[in-house]
């Protein structure tokens, strides 16, 4: 198992996004496919996943329905709207452009300055 | 996937106004939805550690712990939908309660704030309402299609005449009207059974009246087509109280004969009860057109028409400028150029309003500034007395800011408290008005018999939910203000053992400024008042002994009179030959009756000079008038009958006319010309030949009454108006003038006989409504002043409590204690009252002016007295805190503070 990593304050989001990307979920469904897709290495405050689900809703990125889980109880499903769609890929484009300069920056030897 | 440019502002747009929908609206459903999405998180945790291996409860309980504080969650949950200010702001249940709990606490600050309020807004609120009555339909046309058609003259802002031809083509051709009825109200002479005539309001009808209007007769039938074609049997529909007083509700009144006018005509209906068409009749009578269409544009009318199925009141007023009558007498060009035809509220025809209504005239916008500027005082003495309760809760406060409330939690409960006491007030405010509307005879006040049938001021929907709007800015302006000065750093100044809340210099100077004003405002308004109730200063100002005096008004019946000129001098001589009778004088306006005012030009002064005209008051006059006043001339010589027949026109002016218009110089033999509105062609010059005394013609103001006498024929005086010279008890003779008039000319409408003191020039309701809009507005004042200081001192024992207590333990006697608390407050009341007297002083010289009426020295006795009511009171205001000052007990005071 990895090592786990505090996400950055504005990557939560993002992480969000890419686990719903893959599928209807519910909000316990969320974090462990945030866990399972990470290799567990990225930790995600139980609690705080909430008001970040609720921010993601309310900007239009996710959609919700109440459905039936699991374990056969009410639960309600999140899933991508077109426009969070939009948002995950701009979004993971940046990221992955900032993190590709970032590596780049960062595996710099001596003789390459 | 990609959509059109600006797609996703837009669906984020709607996104976030879905959710703050769902969240504010259905804020319970969400909040469950959440604790229930919560729940199902945490069960499908422990589940998941019960299936690592750990027991069921410790599974529970450890999940729970992972999961973290929910209500906070919960919190970041709203807040992440940026619903935390509003949910800040939220006035819960429990802020009501609190801020009942507070009111009950403090009774005599709420109770002060309340009264305050309660006259504030109301107030605040009577331009609003009286601008929404008179543009409300008629009773029984609530979707208001029945609209009045006029001529407005802009330039001299009134409602210029529309005739009956005018009225024939506009029937004719405006579609945007189903129907359209003329009407013309005048008094009737009416004898019932008893044969003893007597007047009474009535208003002859188009055919479509009572269609357009919707009403029908609650007995018997309306006006028949039949009954307007020349030569039909005059038939007469009566109204309810007719009905009821003269006929004892006979159910058989249909049918009866009563002479009405000089036709003896059938009743054929009785018209529902309130129904009193265009504003007072009591009697309709069918308009033949013909039979008054005269040469030329045809009879003066009013008009009233019902608007079409789906047509608006702007599409009649665009047809209505779109179809120009035909001009039918060619001088009548010039006059149509200058009018504009509207369609209005029938309201605003009757009250001769321009057509955005009171709304449109500037005065209205003043007259509600005035009054806004009454509710802020109010509402800055409130913010005094809330800042006064409030400081008593520092403490609470400081516990809850430490408790980690935020301060716009704090500001909003402070809101709501003030704002149940604004809501209390305004339905104090609004419920006493209302109930004052409905048991005041206005009409009384305003000098009429009756009100206009259809004006009701009485509170409306529209009037709650104004009132509840002035509430709720009034809370904000008095609750708000003080609630943020006090959750700042006073509260953390408290927190550190400081005293936090002080009164500062700015309500220092509120409170002298309030009683400055109070002082003043009383003064002026008690003035005003012992003004218009001076009778013998009135009486005075008529230049006769006006108690000896019997006024009597005559009028030809109708258009279709005969000679009405021989009528009146034989009725003259008749008069003048009664035993008892000292004098006759007729004019169309007698003294202390309201002249008409015409604009005259004078040759040789300024006015010519500049072309400016002045407005003076004019009289047609009797040649024998002067004499039968008792009046000798002062300058110059009296009327004398060549004055009618010769070439040159001849005027007696009075003194007042020599002082303003010509400058004190020498009358006899000046000239001055009526001048015409517009470009059209002044009269001709008039000789100045006698200057008379000031006869009644400005009661209020003799200075102001500039006045102009012209000799005129019997017959062209009117209305007629004759003074008879009777002596003490003038009414005893009305009975014998009526046999008189009666006998010598029954063609004469005669009014109801009455002491020539009953009259009151339009100047005296002027003054009349100033005085009681001064004297609610002093009162308020008075109020208003009282309750800042209270709240002052109020907050003042709180604030020294502990030093009192330490003084008082020290062996301060009470006088000293309450000299100590009261300085302040006896400092601003001293420089209040300072500022107040000589401002009253001024106001009562300036407005109302030395007149006979009221020597100077009467009126600055009623300023002394309004002092002393301010001082009254401020002491009564004082009283309660001082009491609280003396039941101070040191122990006590110290343990609280420690």
């Amino acid at each position: 198992m990895a090592t786990q990593a505090e996400l950055l304050p504005g990557n939560l989001d993002l992480v969000i996004l890419k686990a719903i990307s893959l599928g209807d979920v519910h909000g316990y469904g969320v974090l462990l496919r945030i866990e399972q897709i990470s290799h567990g290495a990225i930790l995600v405050q139980q609690g705080a996943l909430y008001p970040a689900l609720y921010r993601l809703e309310h900007r239009g990125l996710i959609s919700s329905t109440w459905g039936t889980s699991e374990n056969n109880r009410r639960a309600k499903y999140y899933r991508l709207t077109a426009l969070g769609e939009r948002e995950f890929r701009q979004q993971r484009t940046s990221w992955t452009r900032l993190a590709d300069a970032i590596a780049l920056a960062l595996t710099a030897t001596p003789q390459e300055v | 996937m990609s959509g059109p440019p600006g797609w996703a502002a837009v669906a984020g747009a709607l996104a976030r106004l879905r959710s703050w929908y769902r969240s504010i609206i259905h804020r319970d459903a969400t909040e469950r939805a959440i604790r229930e999405e919560f729940e199902q998180h945490i069960a499908l945790h422990t589940e998941r550690l019960v299936r690592e291996g750990l027991a069921p409860d410790a599974a529970a309980r450890q999940a729970r712990v992972a999961f973290g504080h929910a209500e906070s969650h919960r919190v970041d949950a709203r807040a992440s939908r940026g619903l935390r200010w509003y949910d800040q702001l939220r006035v819960s249940a429990l802020d009501v309660k609190l801020g009942l709990r507070m009111l009950a606490k403090h009774p005599v600050i709420s109770v002060a704030a309340v009264l305050a309020l309660a006259v504030g807004i109301p107030v605040g609120l009577a331009p609003s309402h009286i601008a929404a009555a008179v543009e409300a339909p008629l009773p029984g046309d609530p979707a208001h299609r029945i609209r009045a058609i006029r001529y407005w003259d802009p330039a001299a802002v009134a409602v210029a005449a529309t005739t009956t031809s005018e009225f024939a083509y506009w029937s004719r051709e405006l579609r945007s009207f189903s129907a359209l009825a003329a009407f013309r109200a005048s008094p009737i002479q009416v004898a019932l059974d008893d044969g003893r005539p007597e007047p009474l309001e009535a208003a002859q009808v188009s055919a479509a009246t009572f269609a357009v209007l919707g009403v029908v007769p609650q007995r018997g039938r309306a006006l028949h087509p039949d009954d307007f074609v020349p030569g039909a049997a005059p038939v007469v529909l009566i109204g309810a109280q007719v009905w009821r007083t003269r006929f004892a509700s006979d159910p058989a009144v249909v049918g009866r004969v009563i002479r009405v006018g000089r036709e003896l005509s059938t009743v054929v209906g009785v018209m529902p009860e309130g129904f009193r068409f265009p504003s007072y009749a009591q009697l309709w009578l069918p308009m033949r057109l013909d039979a008054t269409a005269q040469a030329g544009g045809g009879a003066t009318v009013q008009i009233v028409g019902r608007l079409a199925q789906g047509h608006t009141a702007e599409q009649a007023q665009a047809e209505l400028e779109r179809l120009v009558p035909p001009l039918t007498v060619a001088s009548d060009a010039e006059r149509r150029a200058r009018l504009r035809p509207e369609v209005v509220p029938f309201g605003l025809l009757f009250m001769g309003l321009p057509a955005g209504g009171l709304d449109a005239m500037p005065e209205y916008y003043l007259a509600q500034l005035l009054m806004l500027v009454v509710l802020l005082v109010a509402c800055g003495n409130v913010a005094m007395l809330v800042f006064a309760q409030t400081a008593t809760r520092f403490k609470e406060i400081a516990v809850r800011s430490a408790l980690g409330a935020s301060r716009t939690r704090i500001v909003s409960q402070i809101f709501a408290e003030t704002f149940l006491l604004a809501l209390l007030s305004a339905a104090l405010g609004v419920f006493l008005v209302d109930w004052a509307l409905g048991h005041v005879n206005l009409a009384a006040i305003g000098g009429q018999t009756a009100m206009p049938y259809w004006l009701t001021l009485r509170v409306t929907s529209g009037t709650v939910v104004r009132a509840v709007l002035l509430a709720t800015l009034s809370a904000t302006a008095a609750g708000v203000i003080p609630a943020i000065g006090i959750t700042g750093r006073a509260v953390y100044q408290h927190m550190r053992g400081g005293s936090g809340v002080r009164f500062g210099r700015l309500t220092g100077v509120l409170v002298v400024a309030d009683i400055a004003v109070a002082v003043a405002a009383v003064g002026l308004s008690l003035a005003i008042v012992r003004q218009v109730t001076d009778m013998q200063g009135l009486a005075a100002a008529a230049g006769i002994p006006a108690a000896d005096y019997l006024a009597v008004e005559f009028r030809p019946s109708d258009a279709a009179a005969t000679d009405s000129g021989r009528s009146a001098r034989a009725l003259v001589t008749a008069l003048g030959a009664e035993p008892g009778v000292r004098g006759v004088a007729v004019a169309n306006a007698l003294p202390l009756m309201e002249q008409p005012s015409r604009p005259i030009e004078v040759a040789g002064g300024d006015a010519e000079a500049t072309g400016a005209q002045e407005w003076v008051r004019t009289v047609a006059a009797d040649v024998d008038y002067f004499r039968g006043l008792g009046q000798v001339v002062l300058q110059g010589r009296d009327f004398d009958r060549n004055d009618l027949e010769g070439q040159d026109r001849h005027v007696i002016v009075n003194t007042a006319f020599v002082t303003q218009l010509l400058g004190g110089r020498e009358p006899i033999g000046a000239r001055l010309r009526f001048a015409a509105r517009g470009a059209a062609a002044a009269s001709a010059w008039h000789e100045i030949v006698g200057v008379v005394p000031h006869l009644g013609i400005n009661a209020v103001n003799a200075e102001r009454g500039a006045a102009v006498y012209v000799p005129t024929a019997l017959d062209a005086i009117t209305p007629m108006h004759v003074a008879l010279h009777v002596g003490a008890a003038p009414m005893r003779l009305g009975p014998r003038v009526r046999e008189i008039a009666q006998a010598v000319a029954p063609d004469l409408y005669m009014a109801s006989p009455t002491a020539l003191t009953e009259f009151r020039q339009g100047d005296w309701y002027l003054v009349l409504g100033l005085g009681g809009g001064l004297s609610v507005l002093a009162f308020v004042l008075v109020a208003l002043a009282a309750s800042g200081l209270f709240a002052m001192l109020s907050l003042t024992v709180t604030e020294r409590t502990r030093e009192i207590g330490i003084r008082a333990a020290l062996g301060a006697s009470p006088r000293v204690l309450v000299w100590t608390v009261l300085r302040r407050s006896l400092l601003q009341i001293g420089l209040g009252a300072a500022l107040g007297l000589p401002l009253a002083a001024y106001f009562v010289s300036t407005v109302v002016g030395e007149s006979a009426a009221s020597p100077l020295w009467a009126l600055l006795i009623a300023t002394g007295l309004a002092f002393g009511i301010v001082l009254l009171v401020a002491a009564v205001s004082c009283a309660v805190p001082m009491r609280r000052v003396l039941a101070i007990e040191a122990s006590i005071a110290m343990r609280a503070e420690a």
